[in-house]
């Protein structure tokens, strides 16, 4: 038979209760906290995990941010260069309205004007800051103006940089555009060669555009000059090469006029009557700038028309700008995909958020259904262990004698 | 006749003495460390008569503790672990409470700060991001700061309790030996009966020194009890106690350790041998998780401090300076202690940080022996051998003591300062040097080649024709020629889409078709306002720069949080079980020496009976005797 200390008997049922308010108590302040975990020894792995996810979850969120300011930087970017696509289109406009064989120079000298102010424009636009000071075409150097007319033509003075920003946890994403890709490093002529009549010509040849017949024939870096003689009223023509010279030679061929000259893979046409000494030349293409076609188009509806050099000069501006077109729409594209991009990586970044939340939720956050309910017993257990604590302690011999 | 008398007389006598004791026992019921006592009594040897042996009444022999040696000594094992657990349990709780509170801790902070960097990459010339990165910089350092003083108040705090307790165990020692002079006198003029109550009163004392620290008991012939600690060092023998002292480490000035003053000589005691009590806990506590944790919080500061100011020496400041970043933050200094017993000539090793991925949260000691070093790794106590210095190991480089004399040794604590220490070393927002140092270039190229923005090359400090201009030039699409590097590049050299080209401290990349004298230009980017080097920044946070790459600097201090939590609800679990074990071998343990009341009334009504009972006898006895008188002869 055990015997029982009467010490024990209250020893006991002291630290029973003191287990149980405590029990209690912690509950309770799982409840009042909303959070299960009220010290990271509670549950060490939940509370370590909570940990990451909630980095993870901080982290995600300063994605998101990041986001919104590159979507703000690029929708500024393209709002920008949808006003330059209608601006070149709006020159291209002119420029064809100036090809009107109708016009005197006066109206050819109102169409210049209406383009300086729409250069000038161009220049605004190609300069426009993001609201907070920083140039949006300068690359690294947003404080920099990047377009400002020099003597020699429109300077560019930012870089090629492209800022980056971090959009997801392993993409960061171009925030910017270089000015120079944009408005300054088109190519002329056809993309890889470019034709022009010389300044002197007096006849009415035009050249055309020209295309690549042969890519394998080309001869990279190589110019050519097709020079015209008339002699007896029969116009031919000779194509020289340089610095390789062509081979075979091509000299004193019969000129008729729209009739294709082909040489070393590309082909050219040249319409009209080509005058004794008219030249024009074929070279690489290079870039021009959009201001260059422009302030050249203005130039050349300036000047007095002598043969065909307007028509030259319009329909080399004409194919400048569009290329310029494609050049800005080329960028818009970009733009709009890395807008998309946005959007979608927007979406994962908010339902990995949103997993993250739950998890975190699941985690350290009171499950009020199970703490109530465990309130509710332990608060029972409790009533009923003060209750026999009493009655148990209320038993003595001592009562009865 | 007179027998009669005799006989009643002891039976009185019996139970007056049962009732004395029962009421001592019920005056002691609640009295800690009493035994319930008892009379011992024998019936008296009978009286040889005609008619047989007469009983001639009751002897009480003596009076007795009701006590079990081998449930005492359980009850002081248990005691004894269940005090150190619980010492423990609760100097750890605050260290859990305090580095892993979801606001608090050190982890939300250094998420802030971050994300501070993210935005100046992606804003680098908003000045209010600069200045609010600098402001939640200060908030990270604040808190680690905050953290690291009070894991310092935490280790004073301790000092002070190593020394009440040290204090106590003395007090206890004085006591029982005192009680050691009492008991064995009293035994000695008590002709061999025992002094229950002041057994009571040294067991007593001997449990609550065995609460203190583990101590092992051996009991004399002559009744006192001899009392030793640690490795048999005796506490208190006979009558005479020895002393505890705190003093301070040899090895580490900033510690107290705990010495045996024996006849004038000063032992130091062995952590080791300390073990269980509060003084094992707070021991053990200071030394295997406060420490640890210092130094792994040091870790995580000066993890952030070191790689920031690296990253940002690879960067380039905003106009106007656009000078060439430097350090933001202080890096703090690894410790190092000379021991107390060195030659006072000699000088101290000098230890640097050179590399964050293999530093460790351990403290290191570093002897001479004359000839050579050796280093013990305290964590896992790892030695490693090295006939001379200076050497890198675990992120750090030592650098050898000179003079040096053999015997010398050292304490290293490489990250035990990383979080007092760290601090902002500027004010100005524009010392983040949020851009690159370069840019590329290319103007008028024909081909459709393309150069990357280019990268400063790590380590610091960046190398120093960096912004030199140079130029790439393409001789043949394969093959390019360099003009502006620092050595001169001689020749052609051959080229491959997109594979890294690396001078003067850069690396870029070339990627697409390339046509002949196409020139890419490398340069600096003075006036440059980009958010590269601040991307580079801000990435550093995701990076495994730690724990030898395989941990980010989050995720050491993740870890730091998981061991003390893991280690914390370990205690809080084991503590609690050991207290339940305590109550249940005190239960066995009062079972047979406490004092049931129930009892003892039945006791006093037995003894009250008893004493009635032999009253009456005594009044028959009274009434014989009278019968006889009353006879008129």
């Amino acid at each position: 038979m055990m015997r029982i200390s009467s010490n024990t008997i209250f020893d006991s049922n002291v630290a029973a209760l003191n287990q149980q308010q405590t029990r209690l108590l912690q509950t309770q302040q799982q409840i009042a906290s909303g959070r299960r975990l009220l010290t990271a020894s509670d549950d060490p792995v939940a509370a370590t995990r909570a940990l990451e996810i909630s980095q993870a979850d901080a982290t995600n969120t300063q994605y998101a941010s990041n986001r919104d300011s590159a979507r703000n930087t690029l929708s500024l970017a393209e709002s920008t260069l949808q006003a330059v696509t209608s601006l070149i289109l709006d020159a291209r406009d002119a420029t064809i309205a100036a090809g009107n064989g109708s016009l005197n120079s006066s109206g050819r000298k109102a169409i210049a004007t209406d383009m300086t102010a729409r250069l000038q424009e161009l220049t605004g636009l190609a300069n426009s800051t993001d609201g907070l000071g920083n140039y949006l075409f300068s690359g690294f150097q947003s404080r920099t103006k990047p377009f400002v007319d020099t003597t020699a033509g429109m300077g560019f003075f930012g870089d090629d940089g492209q800022n980056l920003v971090q959009v997801a946890a392993s993409r960061q994403m171009a925030s910017s555009d270089s000015g120079a890709d944009v408005f300054m490093r088109i190519k002329n002529g056809n993309g890889t060669f470019a034709t022009q009549a010389a300044a002197p010509n007096t006849g009415t040849g035009v050249i055309s555009s020209g295309s690549v017949a042969n890519p394998a024939a080309l001869v990279a870096g190589n110019s050519y000059t097709v020079s015209f003689s008339v002699a007896a009223g029969v116009t031919s023509y000779t194509v020289t090469g340089a610095p390789t010279a062509l081979a075979p030679a091509m000299a004193g061929i019969p000129y008729v006029s729209g009739q294709a000259i082909s040489f070393d893979g590309m082909q050219i046409d040249i319409k009209g009557a080509p005058a004794n000494g008219d030249s024009f030349t074929v070279a690489p293409s290079a870039n021009e700038s959009v201001f260059k076609t422009i302030s050249d188009l203005i130039d050349a509806l300036n000047a007095p028309v002598v043969g065909a050099n307007l028509t030259n000069s319009l329909g080399h501006g004409l194919h400048q700008l569009d290329n310029a077109l494609n050049n800005v729409l080329t960028t818009r594209a970009t733009l709009g995909l890395r807008l998309n991009e946005l959007d979608a990586l927007q979406i994962a970044g908010e339902n990995m958020g949103l997993q993250f939340k739950q998890t975190l939720s699941k985690l350290q956050d009171t499950d009020y259904n199970k703490a109530i309910s465990d309130l509710t017993q332990q608060n029972m257990s409790l009533q009923a262990a003060q209750k026999s604590f009493v009655k148990a302690t209320d038993l003595s011999l001592f009562n009865y004698i | 006749m007179a027998d009669l008398f005799t006989s009643a007389l002891s039976g009185m006598n019996a139970a007056q003495l049962g009732v004395a004791t029962t009421q001592h026992n019920i005056a002691n019921a609640s009295t800690p460390g009493f035994t319930r006592q008892q009379i011992l009594v024998s019936s008296r040897a009978g009286q040889q008569t005609g008619a047989g042996f007469v009983g001639q009444g009751v002897d009480v022999t003596g009076v007795i503790r009701i006590y079990d040696q081998f449930l005492n000594t359980q009850v002081l094992q248990e005691q004894n672990q269940a005090s150190y657990l619980t010492a423990y349990h609760s100097a750890i709780a605050q260290v859990d409470l305090l580095i892993a509170d979801p606001d608090a801790g050190a982890a939300p902070a250094m998420q802030s700060f971050f994300d501070a960097m993210n935005a100046v990459a992606t804003s680098p010339t908003s000045t209010t991001a600069r200045a609010a990165l600098l402001s939640s910089a200060q908030i990270a350092i604040d808190r680690f700061q905050a953290i690291d003083q009070s894991l310092t108040d935490m280790a004073d705090g301790l000092t002070g309790q190593i020394t009440g307790s040290v204090n106590t165990v003395n007090s206890y020692a004085q006591q029982i030996a005192v009680l050691n002079g009492s008991i064995k006198r009293a035994i000695a003029s008590g002709q061999g009966q025992q002094p229950n109550d002041l057994i009571d009163q040294r067991d007593q004392a001997i449990s609550q020194l065995n609460q203190e620290v583990k101590t092992t008991v051996l009991r004399q012939a002559d009744g006192t009890a001899s009392v030793f600690i640690g490795n048999g060092q005796a506490l208190v023998l006979d009558e005479q106690a020895m002393r505890l002292q705190v003093i301070q480490s040899a090895n580490d000035p900033s510690k107290v350790d705990i010495a045996y003053l024996n006849n004038g000589r000063t032992v130091v005691l062995q952590q080791s041998s300390l073990q269980g009590g509060k003084m094992g806990a707070y021991l053990t506590f200071r030394d295997q998780t406060l420490e640890p944790a210092r130094n792994a919080l040091g870790r995580v500061a000066l993890g952030m401090a070191v790689s920031i100011n690296q990253q940002n020496q690879l960067g380039q400041e905003p106009p106007p300076t656009g000078a060439l970043g430097g350090n933001l933050f202080n890096e703090a200094a690894p410790r190092v202690d000379q021991n107390a017993n060195n030659n006072p000539a000699s000088g101290k090793p000098s230890v640097t940080i050179a590399n964050l991925a293999g530093l460790t949260t351990s403290d290191y000691r570093l002897t001479f022996n004359g000839a050579g070093y050796t280093l013990l790794r305290l964590s896992d106590n790892t030695t490693t051998n090295y006939a001379n210095l200076p050497q890198t190991v675990d992120g750090m480089t030592i650098t050898a003591p000179a003079p040096v004399t053999a015997g010398d040794s050292f304490l290293i604590r490489p990250t035990a300062n990383g979080a007092r220490d760290i601090a902002l070393v500027t004010n100005d927002p524009n010392k983040i040097a949020a851009a690159a140092p370069i840019r590329t270039a290319t103007v008028a190229n024909t081909g459709t080649g393309t150069i990357s923005s280019g990268t400063v090359n790590a380590p610091p400090p960046p190398h120093a024709n960096l912004q030199d201009t140079v130029t790439i030039t393409f001789d043949t699409p394969t093959t390019y020629t360099v003009a502006g590097a620092v050595p001169p590049v001689v020749g052609a050299q051959a080229y491959v889409s997109g594979q890294s080209i690396s001078y003067n401290g850069w690396t870029v990349q070339i990627t697409g078709t390339r046509a002949v004298n196409d020139e890419f230009t490398i340069e600096s980017n003075i006036g440059g306002t980009d958010g590269r080097n601040a991307l580079l920044l801000a990435g550093l946070q995701t990076q495994t720069l730690m724990a030898n790459g395989t941990a980010s600097l989050q995720g050491v201090y993740g870890q730091l949080v998981g061991e003390v939590a893991v280690k914390t609800s370990e205690l809080a679990v084991t503590s609690l079980a050991q207290d339940n074990m305590v109550a249940q071998t005190i239960a066995a343990q009062q079972a047979v020496s406490g004092v049931n009341l129930d009892e003892e009334a039945a006791n006093l009504i037995r003894y009250q009976n008893a004493y009635q009972a032999a009253a009456k006898a005594m009044q028959i006895a009274q009434t014989m005797f009278d019968a006889i008188l009353a006879i008129n002869p």
